[in-house]
């Protein structure tokens, strides 16, 4: 059965499973018609340089490819189906040969245009590469929707960092990765732009010593509601994965942060955690967080979640006060640093800098 | 001939919390290049006092003035009288994950003296000697305010930023606690160098005159449920010292009473 055929047997999901709670699906779909396939979705524009703008470098590219008959483990049914089938004519692969240690971080550009479009994305990255990663998705486009599969190969050394940076309307972010073995990953969302976002972030801690860190920098402002999703699957044994999510909301903003730690019977020794911490900046906005546990495993290091939401630290506030802060550079100096703790442990200095850079564009939004 | 304002005067200030009183009647004047000490027990008001001359908004004033230079401060944001020139060095410091040190001092420096202060070979200079003076390693500049220090390092942080800032009065809130000897001396060594020979002036809020040793006070004052009971030179520390706090409590009221304020100490 194609994903098309796929998608149209499939009923829409209920708000009782954990995914769609927060974020029905007929809200994230399109054109809202939930029983239809869009025929008529644009492919954006990718561009692959290092992250100073220069060319491509030997050992990475970025071709066309197939990704609809890809098989993708523990994904979710419905935006599997829908996003392989929106993306027939608009699938790459981002081909990274064994070895690859590029000298400076690599930038993918992924510009969506004024109209709706969609991108099926498949990391092929092998073995012993080290390297880091910066995809940002900008544009206007009202409907923008990203698939991300792939496997990242034994041994690489990866910083993989994505930036929803789109202009307005609606965002829906798929990742579906499996984590080779004794490799070690960072993967980080900074989510600012767009009204509404939905991501669905699935990693695979598919083979022996896999090490993971998720981490999060979310800023929400006006209106956005911005719900991501996380699950982490510690398949094998000696696996090792962190989730730290940082929102900060202010306006009449809303963000979500769902997470799912899955260690099957036989993934001894998995050692694995999940922290949501979530800054109010409004008595508008608000921040839900729920972290499950499914743990099958008796034989683990730890596994462990917790989530806290509050206002700006009142202690905090004077401290910085006592030093000749004003109230505003106060309070944004607190949210910067609250959003740097998890965005300074996505990379390097140089991806820090870049990021920090980036970030201030977004900070005044949240005064508001 | 006019005669310079003091540095720091309080007139019959009485404050609380939550209509609790914590200070009842407190008045105190500090010229400029002088130290004094604010000795107590815990809970006497001494921190309270602290807090409110910084302007910290959970206390409430009900009356009396706090003037800097001649100046009535009361009326001033936390940063407004930061800004103005006083200091408030913390007993127990906050931490901020995610803002690192040098940016803090930086963005601190500039807020209080001008973005001038706070750029070029001279702040370097001035940063690089102060951290020398203090044993603070270089990297030190890279870590997060006060996050995952030690009692000492946070202690030395807060003497550091003082050094910088050059205040026109400096509180220090029990900066000796939990300070060994050697820390005591580094430290001491900056309150010096940050206050004498300079216009500023400093109030040094301690349980134990140990640090007294090393910081000469030109005056001390003693706290006792939130008013000043006994004031003198530098020899009242060292009595204090042997004799404790009891022989200054006022007869007919309970030793052991000074729990309101102790919640805030």
């Amino acid at each position: 059965m194609d994903a098309a055929s796929q998608y149209l047997s499939l009923d829409e999901p209920h708000r009782a499973n954990h995914l769609w709670r927060y974020s029905p699906w007929r809200k994230v779909h399109p054109t809202g018609k939930v029983g239809e396939i869009p025929t008529s979705l644009a492919s954006p524009t990718l561009t692959l340089t290092s992250l100073s703008g220069g060319v491509v470098l030997a050992g990475i590219s970025l071709e066309k490819s197939s990704g609809a008959n890809q098989v993708l483990h523990h994904a979710d049914a419905v935006t599997e189906s829908f996003l392989k089938a929106i993306t027939t004519d608009s699938a790459f692969t981002l081909r990274v040969e064994n070895n690859f240690i590029p000298s400076e971080p690599i930038f993918l550009d992924i510009d969506t245009g004024d109209s709706p479009c969609a991108v099926h994305l498949t990391l092929d990255v092998g073995r012993h590469c080290e390297f880091e990663l910066i995809t940002q998705i900008d544009g206007a486009a009202p409907w923008t929707g990203l698939l991300r599969s792939g496997r990242i190969g034994e041994g690489t050394i990866l910083n993989d960092v994505v930036i929803g940076h789109t202009d307005a309307g609606t965002f829906l972010r798929v990742d579906n990765i499996s984590i080779g073995r004794d490799a070690q990953v960072k993967t980080g969302t900074v989510s600012s732009g767009s009204e509404r976002t939905k991501a669905d972030l699935r990693y695979r801690m598919g083979e022996i010593g896999g090490h993971l860190r998720v981490l999060g920098s979310i800023l929400a402002s006006d209106k956005m509601h911005l719900d991501h999703h996380v699950e982490i699957h510690h398949d094998a044994p000696e696996t090792f994965s962190r989730l730290e999510w940082h929102s900060a909301c202010g306006g009449k903003s809303r963000t979500v942060g769902t997470g799912m730690l899955r260690i099957v019977d036989g993934a001894h020794g998995a050692d694995a955690s999940q922290l949501f911490q979530n800054l109010l900046l409004s008595k508008g906005a608000k921040a839900d967080s729920i972290p499950e546990l499914e743990v099958s495993e008796h034989n683990v290091v730890g596994c462990g979640h917790g989530t806290a939401s509050g206002p700006v630290d009142e202690d905090q506030m004077f401290y910085l006060e006592s030093r000749g802060f004003d109230t505003d550079q106060a309070r944004d100096t607190l949210v910067a640093a609250f959003l740097n703790s998890t965005l300074i442990a996505m990379g390097s200095e140089t991806m820090h800098e870049w990021l920090t850079n980036h970030l201030q564009e977004e900070l005044a939004d949240l005064s508001s | 001939m006019s005669v310079d304002p003091p540095v720091l005067e309080i007139r019959d200030l009485h404050a609380g919390i939550d209509d609790t009183p914590i200070l009842n009647g407190i008045d105190l004047k500090i010229e400029s290049g002088e130290i004094h000490a604010l000795m107590g027990r815990n809970g006497s008001g001494k921190t309270t006092a602290a807090n409110i001359i910084m302007g910290h908004p959970e206390f409430e004033v009900s009356q009396g003035s706090v003037e800097l230079n001649g100046k009535d401060i009361l009326e001033m944001k936390p940063w407004e009288r930061a800004r103005a020139g006083v200091f408030l060095s913390f007993q127990y410091p906050q931490a901020v994950p995610g803002l690192q040190v040098g940016n803090f001092l930086r963005k601190s420096v500039a807020a209080i003296n001008g973005e001038d202060a706070a750029k070029g070979p001279e702040f370097r200079r001035t940063l690089k000697s102060a951290m020398a003076e203090l044993d603070m390693p270089r990297s030190f500049l890279g870590r997060y305010v006060n996050d995952g220090f030690s009692g000492g390092e946070k202690k030395r942080f807060e003497i550091l930023q003082l050094m910088l800032i050059k205040p026109k009065l400096a509180i220090l809130d029990e900066t000796d606690s939990g300070l060994d000897i050697d820390g005591i001396k580094t430290v001491a060594k900056g309150i010096n160098s940050a206050v004498r020979g300079s216009d500023s002036a400093a109030l040094i809020i301690t349980h134990y005159s140990r640090i007294l040793e090393h910081v000469k006070p030109d005056r001390v004052h003693v706290l006792i449920k939130g008013r000043i009971v006994k004031s003198g030179g530098p020899e009242l520390a060292l009595e204090l010292e042997e004799r404790g706090y009891d022989w200054l409590i006022p007869s007919g009221e309970d030793s052991e009473s000074e729990t309101v304020a102790a919640t805030k100490d």
